[in-house]
């Protein structure tokens, strides 16, 4: 740049002055004063003494009208916001960031000092659309005009903070970090719970209550880090490891309360996504409020909306579990009082059982003898039943004959008499006999006697032995 | 510290253990005298896990360097 241009920028900031005060420069082409300046005031301020009056000019060192032009540009420029493209971005090994933000024609250089860059998520990537919020100055040893900047934002809201999420969130997803099944169980009745936080903020204080209220048994181990500003994420990812890796801890809380996405930036780094994924024990994320999503939050085993939640989450409510508790011993008593009733009714039962088990063993012969007993009653009752009928028919038949013998007897008597007048005996009676042959038989005529030579005669009281002496001619 | 803490079956144990045994007692045909010493075990566990639950206060404690703790002293706790 050459002393017309130093003029030129003179000139233009004298017009804006003159535009911004609405009053006209004291001196026509006259240059500005340069305020907090007083040696030079005079000189730059005055007007140039006619030339053939003061041969001798005053001449300004290049420093001194670095300076000055420095304070003029930095007088005329208050801190603002300027758009374009990202050029050249180089990181010092001090830590500021060099770059040129340009437009299709023009460039201006930028300069980013430390404290400024290290808040960066990330280095911008050259040709990135960015708008930066700047105060233009001149770098005086090198008389070059330039920009401080204060802050860089990629295009959009929060567009490098994003693009720096979105590019960790890729590379966790790829190596499989996020995957739902990588996510563990919390410790149902954890013991010890760690937490990592700040140890001044109100996050642990939300974090203590909840578990005082819920579950005042539990020990709680406290490792404090910072959780923003330069070396944060590297004191968090530390802590992490630190009371991960202690035997005695069961769970661990890593969280803070809400901020700026640039507070809360710590917990988008890789170190501490690392150290979460790398915990030997379940960790449970509760960065900031509800909307925040940080990528500790992806990597977590759970991620609670708040510190609060988080803690709500670890541990579970005294009452309830008092509750459970109560219904365990209930079903306890209950299953032992069964399990003795069982036996109680099997032994009342015993008797009973066993009426039944020898019954059913006895049923079949029981049945057997019975219907052989009632065949034998069956048979017998006929038997008796036939007797009886026999009897009967013997009585009728006895009764019958004695009836009948009487009748006989009676009729005997008539007929006795009857026989009597006919028996040959009365016949005897009268006179007559009988010649009866040896043998018995009758002896009616001649020649029966002729047959024999003894006979009986029958009379009428006995026999009589008699002899054949002749016969004799019929009616001799 | 930690060591007594480490002795003794937690909560976790105890209500796993207690829910074993309720299992056992609620489905088994377990002799009498088993039912009887699980029973007996139950309530121990339950009275042991009263005694925990009991505890009044928060035991908070904070990791300095070496790996040792001792308790944080601020109110933060007792809001």
């Amino acid at each position: 740049m050459g002393d017309d241009g130093i003029l030129d920028l003179f000139t233009a900031a004298a017009e804006r002055a003159e535009a911004e005060s609405g009053e006209p420069p004291a001196d026509g082409g006259a240059l500005p004063s340069v305020p907090g300046d007083p040696p030079h005031e005079g000189a730059v301020a005055q007007s140039p003494p006619p030339r053939p009056a003061e041969p001798e000019p005053d001449v300004l060192s290049v420093s001194e009208l670095n300076s000055a032009v420095r304070r003029v540009v930095e007088d005329a420029f208050a801190i603002l916001w300027v758009g374009g493209e990202i050029g050249n971005w180089k990181r010092a090994g001090s830590g500021h960031c060099y770059f040129t933000l340009k437009d299709d024609r023009a460039e201006v250089r930028c300069v980013m000092w430390r404290g400024e860059a290290s808040r960066l998520p990330m280095d911008p990537e050259d040709g990135m659309e960015v708008r930066l919020h700047a105060q233009p100055t001149v770098y005086e040893a090198r008389g070059s005009y330039q920009l401080v900047v204060r802050k860089l934002e990629a295009a959009g809201e929060e567009g490098l903070w994003r693009l720096a999420f979105e590019k960790l969130r890729a590379r966790l997803q790829e190596e499989g970090l996020l995957a739902p099944e990588r996510k563990r169980a919390l410790p149902r009745f954890p013991r010890t719970v760690g937490v990592v936080t700040s140890t001044t903020g109100a996050a642990l204080r939300d974090i203590l209550s909840v578990l005082q209220r819920r579950a005042p048994w539990t020990r709680v181990l406290v490792l404090g880090a910072r959780m923003q500003g330069d070396g944060a994420a590297q004191e968090i990812a530390e802590a992490v490891r630190t009371l991960g890796s202690r035997p005695d801890v069961d769970v661990l809380i890593v969280g803070r309360g809400g901020g700026s996405m640039e507070d809360l930036w710590a917990f988008n780094e890789e170190p501490v996504a690392r150290a979460i994924v790398d915990c030997p024990v379940p960790v449970v994320s509760a960065v900031g409020h509800e909307v925040d999503v940080t990528i500790s939050d992806l990597v977590a085993d759970l991620r609670a909306p708040t510190p609060s939640a988080a803690a709500e989450a670890v541990v579970r409510d005294g009452a309830t579990l008092r509750r459970q508790l109560g219904e365990v011993q209930l079903r306890l008593r209950r299953a032992l009082k069964a399990s003795v009733d069982l036996r109680r009714r099997r032994i009342a039962d015993a008797p009973r059982r066993l009426a039944q088990a020898l019954q059913a063993r006895t049923r079949p012969l029981e049945l057997r003898v019975e219907s052989v007993g009632v065949r034998l009653v069956r048979s017998t009752e006929l038997l008796i039943a036939e007797r009886r009928r026999r009897t009967q028919v013997l009585d009728r038949l006895e009764r019958a004959m004695v009836g009948q013998i009487r009748r006989l007897r009676s009729d005997f008597g008539t007929v006795a008499g009857r026989l009597e007048a006919l028996s040959p005996l009365a016949t005897l009676k009268r006179g007559y006999a009988i010649p009866l042959d040896p043998d018995g038989g009758v002896l009616r005529r001649r020649t029966d006697f002729a047959e024999v030579d003894r006979f009986q005669l029958r009379v009428s009281d006995g026999r009589i032995a008699c002899r054949v002496e002749d016969i004799l001619d019929e009616e001799a | 510290m930690p060591d007594k803490h480490e002795m003794e079956p937690g909560l976790e144990e105890r209500l796993r253990r207690l829910e074993e045994i309720l299992a056992a007692l609620e489905s088994d045909e377990l002799e009498l005298e088993v039912s009887l010493s699980l029973f007996e075990e139950g309530v121990r566990h339950i009275r042991e896990a009263e005694k925990t639950l009991s505890a009044a206060t928060l035991r908070v404690e904070e990791v300095l360097s070496g790996g040792q703790t001792q308790p944080l002293d601020s109110e933060a706790g007792q809001e």
